[in-house]
């Protein structure tokens, strides 16, 4: 829940706004003024300082100070007006992704704008009429539609993977921890006892009441985002309570199949927590599955994470039928089901095994 | 007993204590995970994963109801832009809309009937892109060849209609103002180049503490009493031979990581690198105390190894995103900036990314070099203090 909390605060804004920007104005001109004053203007940057020089542009960029510069040349103005093709220039640091691309969208406009402004003067001088100029401009108009998220909110793009991502991380700890401890507090016996020696009615038994506790939790989350942030979403509630039964299942059955490998307290939770975390990436919520390399795109099918994301973003994002998310489906219910292989040796180990710390 | 004998004395203990800790480190198979396994392997494993660091030829459908010279000219020049494929040709919206469910394409564009008529007519004329927004990268693809498509397309049809007689006229009249795109830094835009560094600093802070969580619980279960600090050993005596001897210990081992996750990596994926190994040195030391501090402080406090981990874990996701590599730092809320400045993570990653990434230097990261610092000394601290206690449960 904390983890819900915590990624909805961060990226309560959707898209990051007024991102600190510099400007080296060499030319001082009010075409050059007024450049920088649009700039300004834009959503995602603010212009916070003037710089005599790139260099010490640049040395601000790495002060951390500002993440872009717009460099415009002594003389831009004049050189526009008679034609000589002047050429300012946009600098910004992709040291950090998502906020150099944000100023390099306002930057890329605007000086865009500033092209088509001089030709924008011409025009009007000439007679032209306000379509006429629109077309003259720009032939050719690019209508962009963003389905399920037309803000293009990074907020609903990366809580809806990384919360339910770390939760279950969370469950598959919380499962192998809970049996591990039977066996460090030498409790094992006991409790198979009242399941009269019989394994799968004390596993069932266990993690009836983990299930329903992670179940609620995953479900609460659920609707704080749809029900109080108002996320997008176009599948059915039916989808999401599918979903997060899926997502409960294959995360228990993950962590309870670790144990089983490996019946030990200490490794079976460091295989789960590392499996888990390298499933954040795996998953491909931020770089696509398609743009990584082949084995990483087969291994891909052995993380959880990974079905639960395309099951979400086909049925639930998008609101496509479930049919055309059969196979990760499938791999969900797989992963519930993965216990039956070690319920065995499960047994074994809880009825022989004694800790070694 | 002189004073140079008791110096003596405490520093034969040191070394005891360190002896063991590097014993008990080798010997439990948990630790080695920690300290050695992971901290060689995740890197390389995470490297691999974002090695292509962009993503090119998105598949996309195309719409095309125009069926015209222009239209496909445009589809062709899509067709050949490095970011986008244009895998499927369908009928119909409904068509390209299965494909879509099917996630066989990413995205549609859609290009209306009276496409060509209305160029030809010197209307403006519309192409729709309908993008799936599960993934942004590829979104970003498909909108921006669109975007860069359709410009060079209409720059071309002014070029016709301008009337003009020499190219250089051409030139000035489609772009009176040039453009100079400079990405700096990270030219190509990589993905991999940009949140790496930053993981690998953070397995380092995670490693060791998970590790040292690890150890310490692991003294609590050998250990007679039950406690930390064993009652039966003459050598555990003081509370400095015991944080520098195991302190010592840890450091051994982090030296040669640190090394290897800040200068071997990077070199061996060929993430941009800027920076002297004598500039990441001043860095890594005051990161790499102020870690085990930090991890020793944590590792008291928290009785079961166990719920270290369970902690650890769970906070490396937000960690990763509070050092503002992926979300800019200048949008964080002050809350959790304020959160942030626990962790030497938050200040280990800004002081390496800013000096190995972006070429600062030592100079321009001394604010977070001083943070590192006073980390590490507030840990000290705070380890000293929590083990003064344990010795005193010990003893009593």
């Amino acid at each position: 829940m904390l983890t819900g909390l915590f990624f909805t605060s961060l990226l309560s804004d959707g898209v990051p706004l007024d991102l600190p920007v510099g400007v080296v104005d060499l030319d001082n001109s009010s075409t050059s003024r007024s450049l920088v004053r649009r700039l300004d203007a834009f959503q995602n940057s603010r212009v916070v300082a003037h710089y005599p020089s790139v260099t010490a542009a640049r040395n601000a960029i790495q002060e951390n100070e500002i993440y872009a510069f717009l460099y415009i040349p002594d003389g831009m103005a004049e050189d526009l007006l008679a034609g000589r093709q002047p050429k300012v220039s946009y600098y910004y640091s992709m040291a950090s992704l998502m906020a150099g691309s944000m100023v390099m969208k306002d930057l890329k406009t605007i000086t865009t704008l500033g092209s088509a402004g001089v030709g924008q003067a011409t025009m009007r001088a000439k007679g032209y009429s306000p379509e006429q100029i629109q077309t003259a401009l720009q032939p050719v108009r690019i209508d962009s539609h963003q389905i399920g998220n037309p803000e293009g909110s990074y907020n609903v793009y990366l809580s809806t993977a990384f919360v339910p991502g770390i939760m279950i991380l969370f469950m598959m700890l919380i499962s192998a921890y809970s049996l591990g401890m039977e066996l460090k507090f030498e409790t094992s016996k006991e409790w198979l006892a009242e399941a009269d020696g019989n394994i799968i009615v004390a596993i069932l038994g266990k993690f009836f009441i983990h299930f329903i506790v992670f179940l609620t939790v995953v479900l609460l989350f659920q609707y704080y985002i749809y029900g109080v942030l108002g996320f997008p979403r176009m599948g059915s509630v039916w989808n999401i309570l599918l979903l997060c039964l899926l997502q409960v299942a294959s995360s228990l059955g993950f962590g309870i199949f670790a144990f089983g490998l490996m019946p030990s307290l200490r490794m079976s939770m460091s295989i789960c927590s590392l499996w888990a975390v390298l499933s954040i990436s795996v998953a491909g919520s931020t770089f696509p599955v398609m743009g990584m390399d082949a084995p990483i795109q087969a291994l891909s099918w052995l993380f959880p994470l990974r079905h639960y994301f395309m099951v979400y973003e086909v049925t639930v994002f998008n609101g496509f039928p479930l049919i055309n998310a059969w196979f990760h489906f499938v791999a969900l219910i797989g992963f519930a089901l993965l216990p039956c292989f070690v319920v065995s040796k499960i047994k074994n180990a809880m009825l022989t095994y004694v800790y070694i710390p | 007993m002189s004073i140079f004998h008791k110096i003596k004395q405490a520093l034969v203990d040191a070394a005891y204590i360190w002896w063991q800790e590097i014993r008990q480190i080798f010997r439990d198979e948990g630790i080695i995970i920690f300290f050695i396994v992971v901290p060689l392997a995740y890197p390389l494993l995470y490297s691999w994963i974002y090695n292509n660091e962009t993503v090119h030829e998105v598949s996309v459908a195309v719409v095309d109801m125009s069926h015209s010279q222009l239209s496909r000219q445009f589809i062709r020049d899509c067709n050949a832009s490095p970011d986008v494929e244009v895998a499927y040709y369908a009928e119909d919206m409904d068509e390209a809309k299965l494909l879509v469910s099917k996630q066989l394409v990413k995205g549609i564009y859609y290009i209306p009937s009276d496409f060509a008529t209305r160029l030809n007519r010197m209307e403006q004329a519309v192409i729709s892109v309908y993008c799936d927004m599960s993934l942004m990268l590829t979104y970003k693809a498909i909108y921006q060849t669109a975007m860069t498509e359709s410009q060079r397309m209409g720059a071309g049809l002014r070029m016709k209609l301008a009337g003009n007689y020499t190219d250089r006229e051409d030139a000035v009249s489609v772009q009176p103002l040039a453009v100079d795109d400079v990405p700096i830094f990270n030219p190509s835009g990589g993905y991999g180049s940009c949140i790496l560094p930053a993981v690998l600093m953070l397995v380092l802070q995670q490693t060791l503490a998970l590790g040292i969580g690890m150890s310490a619980g692991t003294s609590r279960e050998r250990n007679r009493n039950g406690q930390l600090i064993p009652d039966d050993d003459k050598h555990y005596g003081g509370i400095y031979r015991i944080v520098g001897g195991k302190a010592l210990a840890y450091a051994m081992i982090y030296a040669v990581m640190a090394a290897y996750l800040s200068m071997v990596v990077p070199r061996l994926f060929s993430f941009p690198m800027l920076a002297h190994w004598d500039d990441l040195l001043y860095i890594m030391i005051p990161y790499v105390l102020a870690c085990i501090f930090f991890g020793m402080t944590v590792s008291c406090l928290i009785r079961y190894r166990e719920n270290v981990m369970l902690l650890m874990v769970f906070v490396s996701l937000p960690l990763l995103f509070l050092s503002g590599v992926s979300w800019p730092q200048a949008s964080i809320p002050g809350v959790w900036q304020g959160i942030s400045w626990l962790f030497p993570s938050t200040f280990g990653i800004r002081a390496y990314i800013r000096v190995n990434t972006m070429g600062a230097t030592l100079g321009q990261v001394l604010p977070e070099l001083r943070f590192l610092w006073i980390q590490a000394a507030v840990y000290f601290s705070a380890a000293c203090l929590v083990y003064g206690h344990q010795l005193r449960i010990s003893r009593r």
